[in-house]
């Protein structure tokens, strides 16, 4: 009893520490546990194993023929197969032996796979993982522990295989992996902080080339209104205010500029353009 | 304007074969490859008025583009393409840079905005719908002609409400993961469908139930419904019973069957395909696979979010008036129970108690 409390102990930790528990995947397999390898039929009359040491990536698929789904993902996964073709990953798809062979033969030539297509006996490594969705995408590590589980996604699936493949080749890490899952919201031009008010100080600075010193200094107000902190505006403001004369007023600006950012250069030239006037 | 044409079909050709185009079926073109309208840059004539104008333009003084000054002969403007626009416009940089570009908007920015002023927001060419769907001739198809339509389409923002045309990080350039946007507006009480029926505060209602169906966890909902209209109720991307009895055909589950295996169903005895079972009965086969009152999924299912394990509701509506009948799933040691519901209390056995045999 002792023996058996110490290897389970001794296991439990070993996962812990090699591969935190990333949630349930399939039904009977979380993410972080040791599979099973075993040799299996394939399509073509031969035989291969369901995984493979020599694959710091060992990425498997389950899939249905006569799916859209798995379809859509067998092709997205034949140009991954061809994107990692140099690298030690090892693909196979995995079908269950009830489904019509004419029809599995057919979702693969048209998929445009090349990896080995593993025939699932009885239902046996479906009932062994818990297979429950079509198509879904294993990745486990040259140790045979499942680092990934990702069923079908409609939008950026191929991005999320990809990215959990490379991090399983240690080519990035899991900050890469969470910002494929949580993608930065794409905000529109006008709601990017500060966008707008940049926009005008640009404009202003060319309307000063041109010497339109009232309408630099009007986009230069707007964009000091906009982003009270952006020193460009201030040296714009500055800067159109002195084109018209105005030192005394233009000097407060090209200060307020300097304190903002000491390494100002339209702010420095600009006093220095003022200083004595 | 002959060029200009020549270039406006050279781009959309582009975007025809190009990857990353705003959403578009899963089959056919992506888009169409000219505008069917005439799109014209100048400024509108004095006769028409400009809702909007574009501050340089408004500023009057045309070498800050072109080559001239004078508004009579501007010449042709300073920089080629779109470094013109992004020389003020520097937030470009950033957007352009995202991992999904919307083609159009990589080669001109004159294919979809007119530099000097329009009678559209964001000196667009065309009202924005009209713009997109100019291209996008399968959305608009959709859109127009499907049974069931979304609001999505024709308020606020319309298209823009999901995509961003310039660039995106998500594919379709889709703003934020589908169920952030979903969300955004399915979360208030109120919001009523094309048939004035209430539809679900989703915010709520995932707030109260935290067992999440997989693509609900997943920020996935088009895995499950068509966002530019559909034919199928709640814009379902396949048939889903919308009622508590059916009987059974694998046609009717589609949307389920998308991921789910049918087998689960439609076979009898099992020891794989599923844990609702005793010993190797499959209990989904006996409730499901009636030839006429089989239970559709819904009867025992929550298809978004549950208060209890595998997605199992508190209770189902019962009978003409939508009595609540309690479930009353309980998990056990050795399988689970479904007590005082449907049916009497009644258990099912499928895998060992501790240090016991399990029931095959």
């Amino acid at each position: 009893m002792k023996r058996r409390l110490l290897l389970w102990a001794l296991g439990g930790a070993l996962s812990g520490v090699i591969w935190p528990l990333a949630g349930f995947a399939f039904a009977n397999v979380e993410v972080g546990q040791v599979l099973q390898n075993e040799d299996m039929p394939t399509l073509g009359g031969g035989h291969a194993p369901f995984l493979s040491r020599k694959a710091l990536a060992n990425v498997f698929i389950f899939f249905r023929p006569n799916q859209d789904h798995s379809l859509a993902t067998l092709k997205a996964m034949a140009l991954c197969e061809k994107e990692f073709a140099q690298k030690p990953v090892r693909w196979v798809a995995v079908v269950s032996d009830s489904a019509e062979k004419a029809a599995v033969q057919a979702t693969v030539a048209e998929a445009g796979i090349q990896m080995p297509v593993l025939v699932d006996e009885g239902d046996h490594l479906y009932g062994k993982l818990g297979v429950r969705l079509h198509p879904v995408v294993g990745i486990a590590d040259d140790k045979f522990q499942l680092v990934a589980y990702v069923p079908f996604h409609e939008i950026n699936y191929c991005d999320m295989v990809r990215v959990r493949i490379r991090k399983a080749l240690h080519e990035v890490d899991q900050a890469a992996v969470d910002r494929v899952d949580n993608p930065p919201k794409a905000l529109m031009p006008d709601d990017i902080p500060g966008a707008v008010a940049k926009r005008h100080v640009k404009l202003g600075e060319l309307l000063l080339r041109s010497r339109r010193w009232d309408k630099a200094a009007e986009n230069a107000r707007f964009a000091i209104e906009k982003l009270p902190a952006y020193a460009p505006a201030h040296a714009l403001l500055g800067n159109a205010l002195a084109g018209q004369g105005r030192c005394a007023e233009a000097g407060k600006s090209f200060e307020t500029a300097l304190r903002l950012d000491p390494a100002n250069q339209a702010a420095a030239a600009g006093r220095k353009g003022c200083a004595g006037k | 304007m002959a060029s200009r044409s020549f270039r406006l079909v050279t781009v959309l050709a582009a975007l025809a074969t190009a990857p990353g185009a705003l959403a578009a079926p899963a089959k056919g073109p992506r888009a169409s490859t000219k505008h069917s309208f005439k799109v014209n840059l100048a400024p509108l004539p004095p006769s028409e008025k400009a809702a909007w104008s574009h501050a340089p333009y408004e500023a009057g003084d045309c070498s800050i583009c072109h080559v001239n000054a004078d508004p009579k002969k501007p010449g042709p403007v300073a920089k080629a393409g779109n470094d013109l626009c992004y020389s003020c416009h520097e937030e470009f940089q950033e957007v352009m840079a995202r991992k999904y570009k919307h083609p159009p908007a990589t080669e001109s920015c004159l294919n979809c905005h007119n530099p000097h002023n329009s009678k559209e927001k964001k000196l667009l060419v065309a009202e924005l719908g009209t713009l997109c769907k100019d291209c996008h001739r399968q959305i608009k198809d959709l859109a127009e002609k499907s049974k069931v339509k979304h609001g999505a389409l024709d308020q606020g923002e319309k298209c823009a409400n999901c995509h961003n045309p310039h660039g995106a990080n998500i594919e379709k350039l889709l703003i934020q993961l589908p169920f952030d946007l979903c969300v955004n507006c399915h979360s208030v009480d109120n919001m009523k469908d094309h048939n004035g029926v209430t539809l679900t505060n989703f915010k709520k209602w995932l707030q109260e139930n935290k067992v999440w169906h997989a693509p609900v966890a997943a920020k996935d909902c088009s895995a499950c419904h068509r966002t530019h209209g559909g034919e199928n109720f709640r814009l379902l991307v396949a048939e889903y019973p919308a009622k508590f009895y059916a009987p059974y055909d694998p046609k009717n589950y589609a949307l389920c069957y998308g991921c789910h295996n049918e087998k689960v169903v439609s076979v009898p005895e099992t020891k794989t395909l599923t844990n609702f079972r005793d010993g190797t009965r499959n209990l989904h086969y006996v409730h499901v696979n009636k030839p006429d009152r089989g239970r559709t999924c819904r009867a025992c299912h929550e298809v978004h979010a549950s208060k209890q394990p595998h997605h199992i509701r508190d209770g189902v509506p019962y009978g003409p008036k939508g009595w609540i009948l309690k479930i009353n799933y309980t998990k056990t040691p050795t399988g689970g129970q479904c007590a005082k519901t449907c049916h009497e209390t009644k258990s099912y056995v499928n895998r060992p108690a501790a240090g016991g045999p399990a029931k095959r």
